[in-house]
């Protein structure tokens, strides 16, 4: 069965929601009681720090877009078979973004959680301590752009 | 990564967050000396109502005696260290239950020096502060045992019990009160140090070490230099057999130092503690009392917890750290709070706030 393109292809899809979810369930449940518990001593400035939470969200919505065009790569019923070269494709593009957003979720978890220590201790710090984030954060874009480079060359 | 750092990352940070968010409502020093220019104790009380004594210090009427206000105070230390304890999980919650159990020592030690006043249960338990895990009812029993080595042995404790051996209740003076404080001190600072050394591991231990064994180094000077005032021989017997940067030898000089005037000048040649000990003789001298040692500890305690604060954050000393500036702040506020109930000017306060 392996041998055949389209269960490369769709073991890619797989791969890249699935790690996707699971890099952003990481990056979440890291971040999240940080900022709750920042939020318990400063209520104002949970706000701010759920850009944690909503850049670990990001995580999973690139793997959703990875897998929904690789998806639409696949041939319908009864067209001609995808090639092996395109099966491979689509499961590396998959499987870059699923790993890539592991290890962004976990970067943004932490990074996140740091924020929020960081900004309930000394709120003026905000700014600067959320750099980290976004730079976690582009680890992610990195792979999304390869591996959207990938899934359209399929 | 280590384990115990992963651990902290993914399971501490609730209560990590927690105590950066509690830190930042730290007194810092001009406010505590702002507080000790204030005059009447209603100023003092309005100026706290906002921050985390808030609630306690909201139940206190103007006609408040300063002792009602120092066990508010210390009623929003206890409150605190609960709520963080309340959130902790695996490590951090044993550790904050071990740290709580430090309290029982103080409980004891405050035991007996209100027994040796003369003082009654009531006034004794109702300035207790609720964080030792000794209940009430176990206390009260306590209250009425007279001698002390039978108070060390009803707490079950052989270690502390000869420790105390040769020390009487009665006829109590203030430095000999002082002595058995401390024998008491070291005695829960030394089972604090037996659980950091044994249950914790890498980071987490070397980042608690550093407090709790100058804690003991000095308490145990402390002893040593009290016996010393007093005309005590068997120092030896009386001091915590733990030793951190304070080594055996450095510890046998200052027992077989002439006099406290002796020791107090060999201490200041401890090379771990000359800094801080520098002047000890100069100091006691002006004041003909040993209590500066305990505003220098304090001190100590500050400068290490903010080292620790700005160091590696995921460690439990962290914790410990807050802790230690934590329940130093409620000591302030107690000194300014009783200062200016006393009378005293700004600058004699002053010298009671560690900071």
């Amino acid at each position: 069965m392996l041998d055949q393109p389209i269960v490369w292809a769709s073991l890619g899809i797989s791969l890249a929601v699935f790690l996707s979810v699971i890099g952003a369930a990481l990056g979440i449940s890291i971040a999240a009681p940080a900022i709750a518990a920042a939020g318990t001593e400063r209520p104002e400035i949970v706000s701010k720090s759920l850009i944690a939470t909503i850049l670990a969200e990001a995580l999973a919505i690139y793997g959703l877009v990875v897998g929904l065009l690789s998806i639409f790569k696949l041939p319908a019923a009864g067209a001609a078979a995808l090639s092996d070269a395109s099966g491979f494709r689509l499961f590396f593009g998959g499987t870059i973004m699923g790993i890539a957003a592991i290890a962004a979720g976990f970067g943004i978890g932490t990074s996140g959680g740091a924020l929020a220590s960081a900004t309930a201790e000394k709120p003026e710090l905000f700014s600067r301590a959320v750099v980290p984030l976004i730079l976690a954060e582009a680890l992610a874009i990195y792979a999304f752009v390869a591996a959207l480079l990938l899934v359209l060359q399929a | 990564m280590p384990a115990e750092t992963l651990v902290h990352i993914l399971r501490d940070n609730y209560t990590e967050a927690k105590v950066r968010g509690k830190k930042s409502f730290l007194l810092e020093r001009q406010q505590l000396y702002s507080l000790a220019e204030f005059r009447t104790q209603t100023e003092i009380l309005g100026f706290l109502a906002d921050g985390p004594y808030g609630p306690e210090l909201s139940k206190l009427q103007e006609t408040s005696s300063p002792v009602e206000v120092e066990r508010a105070v210390r009623m929003g230390f206890a409150r605190s260290i609960g709520n963080l304890a309340s959130t902790a999980k695996g490590n951090v919650k044993q550790f904050l239950v071990e740290y709580r159990r430090r309290f029982e020592a103080y409980d004891l030690a405050s035991l007996v020096l209100y027994k040796s006043q003369e003082k009654s249960w009531e006034e004794y338990v109702g300035n207790r502060l609720p964080l030792g895990l000794m209940n009430e009812k176990e206390l009260h029993r306590l209250y009425s045992v007279e001698d002390l080595e039978a108070l060390a042995s009803e707490v079950g404790d052989k270690d502390l019990q000869s420790r105390l051996s040769g020390l009487e209740l009665d006829g109590l003076t203030p430095d000999k009160a002082s002595l058995i404080r401390d024998i008491f001190t070291g005695w829960g600072e030394e089972r604090f140090y037996i659980f950091i050394t044994r249950k914790l591991r890498g980071r987490d231990k070397e980042s608690c070490l550093p407090i709790i064994g100058s804690s003991i180094d000095l308490v145990n000077l402390s002893i040593i230099l009290r016996s010393k005032l007093i005309g005590i021989s068997n120092i030896q017997d009386h001091i915590v057999p733990v030793r951190w940067k304070l080594s055996k030898k450095a510890v046998d000089q200052l027992v077989s130092s002439e006099d406290l005037s002796a020791a107090l000048d060999r201490s200041a040649t401890l090379p771990y503690y000359r800094k801080l000990l520098s002047g000890a003789r100069q100091r006691y001298e002006e004041t003909k009392s040993l209590s500066f040692i305990e505003v220098l500890v304090r001190k100590h305690m500050i400068d290490l917890s903010r080292e620790i604060l700005l160091g590696f954050p995921y460690t439990i000393g962290v914790e410990l750290a807050f802790l230690v500036l934590k329940e130093n702040e409620a000591r302030n506020l107690a000194a300014v709070v009783s200062g200016v109930g006393a009378g005293l000017k700004p600058d004699q306060i002053r010298p009671l706030v560690a900071v």
